[in-house]
């Protein structure tokens, strides 16, 4: 076992402990009568546990970094290592700050998961750091992306909650939190968000590449790919603002976006030859 | 003229023509060579006639600062973009070292029509370099030195490589993988000039095993064929530095029938003349990439993430996010929702159902 096993492991073993006791309390609090006390009391639970698994992510990551030399910036196991932990910040920063969407969580970790479970089966091999990699605008690049990444996420988990509760057996257990018509604002408004960070991505990248490769956009299938997703999130917010698009379709948008972002991030540049690793 | 520009800046074009780039670009997917340039020039310019029209007729755009200021750089972007492919200009070239910059150097070269950059002024000598490997031959950094003016008559060394290029004149010159050895030979002919020069050998370490190359002299009819046998202390499992001041090669040469192997400083007669191997020397190959508009499209791109940031923050400001009331204690019951609710009636809980932009 490497140096950052232990760590990983721990922290994903504070993920699923988060995940079981969020559901166990959202199952507990369904009942009950109207306008009677909720129970809240395992939040702070939850969010501690988010919280500790972030901090063993940071120390995963940092022992990974000292064994291998560099940051989690290359091959697809600190991808993922690396998308957990940043993932996990602004999850437990929106679980701490909006307690209205609290309920989220159960949507929001177990699409992590796929993440986390992804990252478990694979070799921790160590990777080797590209000589363009030494510029200080892949910090910026990667940087503003996970933030893009985040509030996709987020997004969607209230997106999900939209769609659970057409489920007439799951619609209880969302009832605590506000209609749709507000959390449909409130997941638009993490896309609103995702765009700027996603605007960001674009610009950076197109920075680096231009150091890097000496052309700022050539369609590679990363850029390509990147371009359209945010093509889609502008296309999308106009077709809200143009049309009486419904709440729960909205919904199924915001996941198809969080599903290209997904497929961009982590399909992308390992199903193609030609992108940005094959020209590193 | 206006019902025309409001018809041309309807917001269903603007889906209609974001969905014709969206064919476009992935069209352009991995860049594929048979792909034409108006897949995506024909929807940019549909949805630039559309912005405009819309910037100058839809008061949901043009009386808000942040979201003006946003779509009117998505407008300076594709006209930047556009100027940028009329202006620029693209080529490789490959310099020996000790040598300096000349555009006759230059191969593959692609220009915008309207390129007039100060390329002729432009003054470089190329050093040595050297290339980092790591074991399995995996290329790490690569530090080429150069001199350059230093605007009072001397020369100023720089160190340049990978995501440092060489900026003279707006012209960005970017080392790349494509690098190799060059031997310098003197030809002394029989009757005429003496002349030095080098022979450029295939790239090295991509064509480790094919380090040849063939010149015939200016005034003779034969052929030479050369082959240069490394030694650079590569070594595919461990890291290594490619450095051609540390490295030895002898030159075998071949002329008719004749075979000689020679060190540097040695000599051959050949029918027409006498060729001595000088040393070894190297030459590096760089991608010359040149746009004006570099700067001008980032200013542009970030004043417009500004706006965009100003206008969510306006809108976030006047809607705030809905809040739970403290804890379990009171419940507001929200209007038209069936069962009790823990959610203070703030702004966004307020408007739910109406359009956030209003
Ligand atoms: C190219 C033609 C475009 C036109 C004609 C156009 C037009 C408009 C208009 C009229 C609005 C105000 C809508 C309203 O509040 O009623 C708007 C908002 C907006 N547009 Fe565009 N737009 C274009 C391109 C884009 C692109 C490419 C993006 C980014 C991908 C974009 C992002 C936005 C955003 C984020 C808003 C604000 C949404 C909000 O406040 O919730 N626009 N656009």
């Amino acid at each position: 076992m490497v140096a950052e096993q232990p760590w990983l492991y721990t922290a994903m073993a504070a993920y699923a402990l988060a995940t079981v006791i969020a559901i166990r309390g959202i199952v507990r609090a369904r009942g009950g009568a109207v306008g009677a006390a909720v129970n809240r009391s395992y939040e702070p639970l939850v969010l501690g546990l988010i919280s500790a698994g972030v901090i063993l992510l940071v120390m995963a990551l940092t022992e990974r970094w000292i064994r291998i030399g560099h940051g989690p910036f290359v091959n697809l196991f600190e991808l993922l290592m690396s998308q957990l932990f940043s993932l996990g910040l602004v999850l437990s920063v929106v679980y701490w700050r909006l307690p209205v969407i609290r309920p989220a969580v159960i949507v929001v970790l177990p699409m992590m998961w796929v993440l986390g479970i992804w990252v478990l089966l694979l070799e921790p091999t160590a990777s080797a750091f590209p000589p363009t990699y030494y510029n200080k605008w892949l910090w910026v690049h990667v940087g503003v992306g996970k933030f893009f990444l985040a509030f996709s996420l987020m997004g969607s988990g209230v997106a999900g909650v939209i769609l659970l509760r057409k489920i007439s057996r799951l619609a209880p257990l969302f009832r605590h939190m506000p209609p749709d018509s507000v959390l449909d604002h409130v997941a638009w408004r993490f896309m609103l968000l995702a765009l700027i960070f996603e605007s960001l991505m674009l610009i950076a990248g197109a920075v680096w590449a231009q150091d890097a490769w000496g052309r700022y956009w050539a369609w590679d299938a990363l850029e390509t790919s990147s371009f359209l997703n945010w093509l889609l999130l502008g296309a999308a917010i106009h077709a809200r603002l143009t049309y009486r698009i419904p709440i729960h379709i909205g919904a199924i948008a915001i996941l198809g976006i969080f599903v290209f972002a997904f497929m961009t991030y982590f399909g992308t540049p390992f199903f193609s030859e030609a992108a940005h690793k094959g020209v590193i | 003229m206006i019902s025309l520009l409001k018809r041309l800046s309807s917001i269903r074009l603007t889906l209609l023509w974001m969905a014709l780039l969206g064919v476009g670009a992935a069209l352009s997917y991995d860049n594929p060579v048979d792909t034409p340039a108006w897949v995506l020039v024909v929807p940019l310019v549909l949805l630039a006639i559309n912005l405009l029209a819309a910037i100058i007729t839809n008061p949901s755009i043009n009386r808000r600062g942040g979201l003006l200021i946003f779509h009117v750089a998505l407008l300076g972007i594709v006209v930047l973009v556009a100027f940028g492919r009329l202006t620029h200009m693209e080529a490789h070239l490959e310099i020996v070292e000790g040598t300096g910059f000349d555009t006759d150097q230059l191969i593959d070269i692609r220009r915008g029509p309207l390129h007039s950059g100060k390329l002729d002024q432009v003054q470089f000598i190329q050093g040595p370099y050297t290339v980092n490997y790591r074991p399995g031959m995996v290329r790490g950094l690569t530090h080429s030195h150069v001199q350059v003016p230093d605007g009072s008559g001397g020369w100023e060394r720089k160190v340049v490589g990978d995501d440092r290029p060489l900026v003279l004149e707006g012209y960005r010159f970017y080392t790349t993988f494509n690098k190799g050895f060059a031997p310098v030979l003197t030809w002394m002919p029989n009757r005429g000039r003496v002349e030095t020069g080098t022979i450029h050998m295939p790239p090295y370490p991509l064509f480790e095993f094919r380090q040849a190359n063939r010149w015939t002299p200016p005034t003779a009819t034969e052929e030479i064929k050369f082959w240069l046998q490394l030694e650079t202390g590569m070594d595919p499992e461990s890291a290594w530095v490619l450095d051609a001041a540390q490295s030895r090669g002898t030159l075998v040469v071949r002329a008719g029938e004749r075979r000689v192997e020679l060190q540097v400083g040695e000599t051959v007669r050949l029918q027409n003349g006498v060729l001595k191997y000088e040393r070894l020397s190297s030459w590096m190959g760089y991608k010359l990439y040149y746009d004006p508009t570099l700067q001008w499209l980032f200013l542009t791109a970030m004043i417009g993430v500004l706006g965009l940031a100003i206008h969510f923050w306006r809108k976030f400001a006047a809607y705030p996010w809905p809040q739970q009331t403290s804890g379990d204690e009171k419940k507001t019951q929200m209007p038209g929702h069936p069962r009790g609710l823990n959610v203070a009636l703030s702004g966004l809980a307020m408007k739910a159902g109406r359009s956030e932009r209003e």
